[in-house]
């Protein structure tokens, strides 16, 4: 009765903090609206790299992958295909000829990020530690570098643009769906058993649970749900670069994660929201910003400070924020 | 009457929430052999890497000549504190000679280098014999001489033996427990974990009883006269 | 473009991946940390001489060794010191957050557009042998960083601290009951890293003088590849493996045609992860899992 009351404020903690952002956001004006649109879409990768990370506590600078992976496709499978044959002659016909929903172009997203998680996952959840940070980072350099080349799937490093986008409240919605999957995951016997891995590996692995096989469903749930996120994330922007689905996205992302604390679902969706505001701050701030008095702070200033936050972090208060718990009705001592 | 040369007062270990080691008082004084002896798990190995400070306390004293035991390992090996590791860890990579050398970083002056190194290769001749053999190469008996040299090589008051005659033959334990009588001639003071509790109840001047992280019974070389009582009294207190 | 030539330009890039392959290896084997944040000691060193560029080329290159060193150990002090014991993936995090916020740093002070070296520029010059072109800082870099692999040898094998920094790369936990203060070695790992990476700053910037906020990203990363192939804790073929990964980055740049260069990341990057694959516990098993224990 207690752990089902439990697990109830578990949910609906960072779905409601999700919901007022949203309606918070949906009252002011344009440009804020798109910043916390844009917090909402980093909830969704967050929770998505969080569902492989914070379950399995193996570390992945890969997932960007397949946000970079949704957001083309999605964004490519919107534009008009008469548009397509304009502007990116080059490209695949399928890719071209095609033209879809929002909606379909998100499921496709999705499709294509476990797709592409579990050819990459295959091999790769064998490792842990400190081959899995390099692996993983080398998947997205291959994927960036791919991406940026290839003109037979998009249109190389100049920006994908023109793709149709939507209101908060679809950013929302999707946020609220990450988190969902995610939380329907970790109770799951699948997700149960591949954190008693990310505990005691070799305990697990005695109690006959299968490490590589539980790595590999989280890892393909969370690709599925990263190019879910994608597909969120080019709606939001309207257009992307290469660059813009690459290191520095993984950085900001992963620094969300750590901050919030990696091994909850609420600290994932707490350090998104939570960076995602000082980001938009801070970028503000490069562009002279008025907090009673002028502020204008040179550019380059974001980064540097998201980082000195993740390494104070990280120093200071290694599980994050919420110390990589869940909310919780304060109890009654007996 | 002087101070002795370690203290331990009331000392209690944990791991997580387990205690490893409960309420332990013991002393050593110097050119002593106290003995610790217990089965699997009493927390005799615990109590050395307490002492040398690789696990923490979790309450109790240490005491190192009268000062409070502090810092981090290094620096108790610099004041004096000489561990010989269960499982010897030598540098199997590194000669024979540069494993030794190292023993001397826990000097703080170079000053009776000399003949420090003279009297630990006179415990050990083999050391000498060997010098610029990789040191993986030596047998498990000359392994743990080695080992035995590079902590006495810094000239440690204390010297801290975890399980010396594990894994060796009879006749090995025995050259080596009579080279151990001749270094604490030498004045060095031995705190010795062992698993052949008859014979380290008859070579040790005290040796306790751990079971079940807790002291459970002090003997004396006396008491190892009568090899059936000794036994009776072994096995009551391991199973207690 | 002859085969000869591109051997020749093979070993001198190689030279220069071997140095920061053993810069990285250092660290890691007394640490068990791969310092993502390497390249960006090199970037400091080309910034360094960069803005010397006016200056003798002696005081430059003083200067750029004493600010990368430096670097290099308050990287130590301030990010990596806390973080002694923490897990695999945070120490990981943390080199790339550190690798980050530096690259930011320069970005915000110099900004995006690069500064250019002009210090020993001449050595770019070539002396010809028949079709052959030789240019002088292919000899220097080849002889420089055969030097500095030598001098590294000298000192793990010569000195106390070199003794010192072996055994806590095999033992860190035995080595310190042993009075081997850990601090000092680690510091002292730094420190020597920071030396090749001052030295690879200076050999890089002769070749491409153009110093941008990501200067030293590319050649860590494939350092680090050579790393991964040669195995992180033995110096001797880390150093190896850079040279490799080098030569057949200046051998294949050199006969690729310039539409397949572009893939050449992806296919390093492919290379790393097969190798991670096939024999993942091979190269970075962690001999003793005492070494990550909390210092």
């Amino acid at each position: 009765m207690r752990s089902r009351v439990d697990s109830l404020v578990a949910l609906a903690a960072p779905l409601l903090l999700v919901v007022v952002v949203a309606v918070v956001g949906s009252q002011l004006n344009p440009v804020r609206q798109l910043e916390f649109g844009s917090a909402l879409v980093s909830v969704a990768i967050v929770v998505a790299i969080y569902i492989f990370v914070g379950n399995s506590g193996v570390l992945s600078f890969g997932h960007i992958s397949f946000v970079a992976v949704g957001a083309y496709l999605s964004g490519i499978l919107t534009l008009e295909a008469e548009q397509k044959n304009l502007i990116l002659p080059t490209m695949f016909g399928v890719l071209r000829h095609s033209q879809t929903s929002t909606p379909v172009s998100l499921l496709l997203a999705a499709a294509a990020g476990a797709l592409f998680a579990l050819l990459a996952g295959g091999p790769l959840m064998r490792l842990s530690g400190l081959p899995a940070g390099i692996a993983t980072f080398a998947v997205l350099g291959i994927t960036t570098n791919i991406i940026s080349y290839w003109d037979k799937i998009g249109p190389g490093v100049t920006a994908l643009a023109l793709v149709p986008t939507n209101g908060i409240w679809v950013f929302m919605v999707g946020a609220l769906i990450a988190i969902a999957i995610a939380f329907a995951y970790q109770i799951s016997p699948f997700g149960r058993k591949l954190r008693a891995t990310r505990e005691d590996p070799l305990a697990a692995q005695a109690s006959g649970i299968h490490v590589h096989r539980q790595r590999l469903y989280a890892f393909v749930l969370s690709g599925a749900l990263a190019g879910f996120a994608g597909g969120l994330l080019i709606h939001q922007l309207g257009s992307i670069t290469p660059d813009q689905a690459s290191v520095e996205l993984t950085f900001t992302t992963l620094a969300m994660l750590v901050v919030g604390g990696a091994s909850s679902l609420f600290g994932a969706v707490l350090g998104a929201l939570l960076i995602s505001g000082l980001n938009s701050f801070l970028a503000d701030a490069e562009q002279g910003v008025n907090i009673g008095f002028q502020l204008t702070l040179p550019t380059g200033t974001r980064l540097v400070t998201i980082g000195a936050v993740m390494a104070l972090v990280l120093i200071l208060r290694p599980s994050g924020l919420t110390g990589g718990r869940e909310v919780r009705l304060p109890r009654r001592r007996a | 009457m002087p101070e002795p040369v370690l203290e331990l007062r009331e000392v209690e270990i944990r791991y997580g929430r387990l205690p490893a080691v409960r309420n332990l008082s013991l002393t050593l004084e110097r050119g002593e052999i106290v003995g610790l002896i217990g089965p699997n798990g009493a927390g005799k190995s615990t109590t050395l890497h307490a002492v040398m400070g690789l696990v923490p306390l979790h309450s109790g004293t240490m005491a190192l000549r009268g000062a409070p035991l502090r810092g981090r390992p290094e620096d108790r090996a610099r004041s004096g504190i000489g561990l010989v590791p269960e499982g010897r860890h030598i540098f199997a990579s590194l000669t024979v000679e540069e494993n030794l050398r190292l023993g001397l970083s826990a000097r703080r002056s170079a000053d009776g280098t000399a003949a420090d190194r003279e009297w630990v290769t006179s415990l050990f001749p083999v050391i000498g014999e060997f010098a610029h053999r990789v040191a993986g190469t030596l047998s498990g008996g000359q392994q743990q001489q080695l080992a035995i040299a590079r902590a006495l090589i810094a000239r440690p008051e204390v010297l801290l033996l975890d399980e010396p005659s594990l894994g060796l033959a009879p006749i090995v334990v025995e050259t080596l427990f009579q080279t151990l009588a001749t270094i604490r001639e030498g004045g060095v003071s031995i705190l010795l974990v062992e698993q052949r509790g008859a014979l380290t109840v008859g070579f040790a001047d005290r040796t306790h009883v751990l079971a079940n992280a807790e002291l459970r019974l002090t003997l004396g070389p006396g008491d190892a006269g009568d090899t059936q009582h000794l036994t009776e009294q072994l096995t009551a207190a391991y199973l207690s | 473009m002859t085969f000869l030539q591109s051997l020749i330009d093979g070993i001198g890039l190689g030279a220069v991946y071997a140095v920061v392959a053993v810069g990285i290896g250092l660290v890691f084997g007394v640490m068990r940390l791969v310092n993502f944040a390497y390249g960006e000691l090199i970037t400091a060193g080309g910034y360094t001489l960069a803005l010397l560029s006016g200056a003798p080329a002696i005081v430059a290159i003083i200067v750029c060794f004493a600010v990368v060193v430096t670097l290099a150990l308050i990287q130590e002090r301030i990010a990596f010191r806390p973080l002694r014991g923490a897990s695999p993936a945070t120490m990981l995090i943390a080199t790339f957050a550190v690798s980050f916020l530096l690259q930011n740093v320069y970005l915000l002070i110099f900004g995006s557009r690069g500064s250019t070296v002009g210090t020993l520029g001449q050595l770019n010059e070539a002396i010809a042998i028949g079709s052959l072109r030789i240019r002088y800082i292919t000899i220097v870099a080849a002889v420089v960083g055969a030097a500095l692999l030598a001098g590294l040898t000298f000192v793990l094998n010569r000195t106390m601290i070199g003794l010192q920094l072996r055994a806590a790369a095999a033992d860190l936990r035995t080595a310190r009951t042993l009075g081997v203060r850990a601090d000092r070695v680690i510091t002292a790992a730094f420190a020597i890293s920071g030396v090749l990476a001052a030295a690879v700053a200076i050999l890089l910037t002769v070749q491409s003088p153009l110093v941008t906020p990501d200067y030293g990203v590319s050649v860590t990363i494939f350092a680090l590849v050579g790393v991964v192939v040669g195995g992180l804790d033995r110096l001797v073929t880390a150093a190896l493996g850079g040279f490799a990964i080098g030569f057949a980055n200046a051998f294949v740049g050199d006969l690729l045609p310039s539409s397949g260069s572009a893939y050449l990341p992806s296919v390093v990057y492919g290379l790393v992860i097969l190798i991670l694959v096939v024999r993942p516990s091979g190269l970075f098993a962690s001999r003793r899992a005492t070494a990550a224990e909390r210092v």
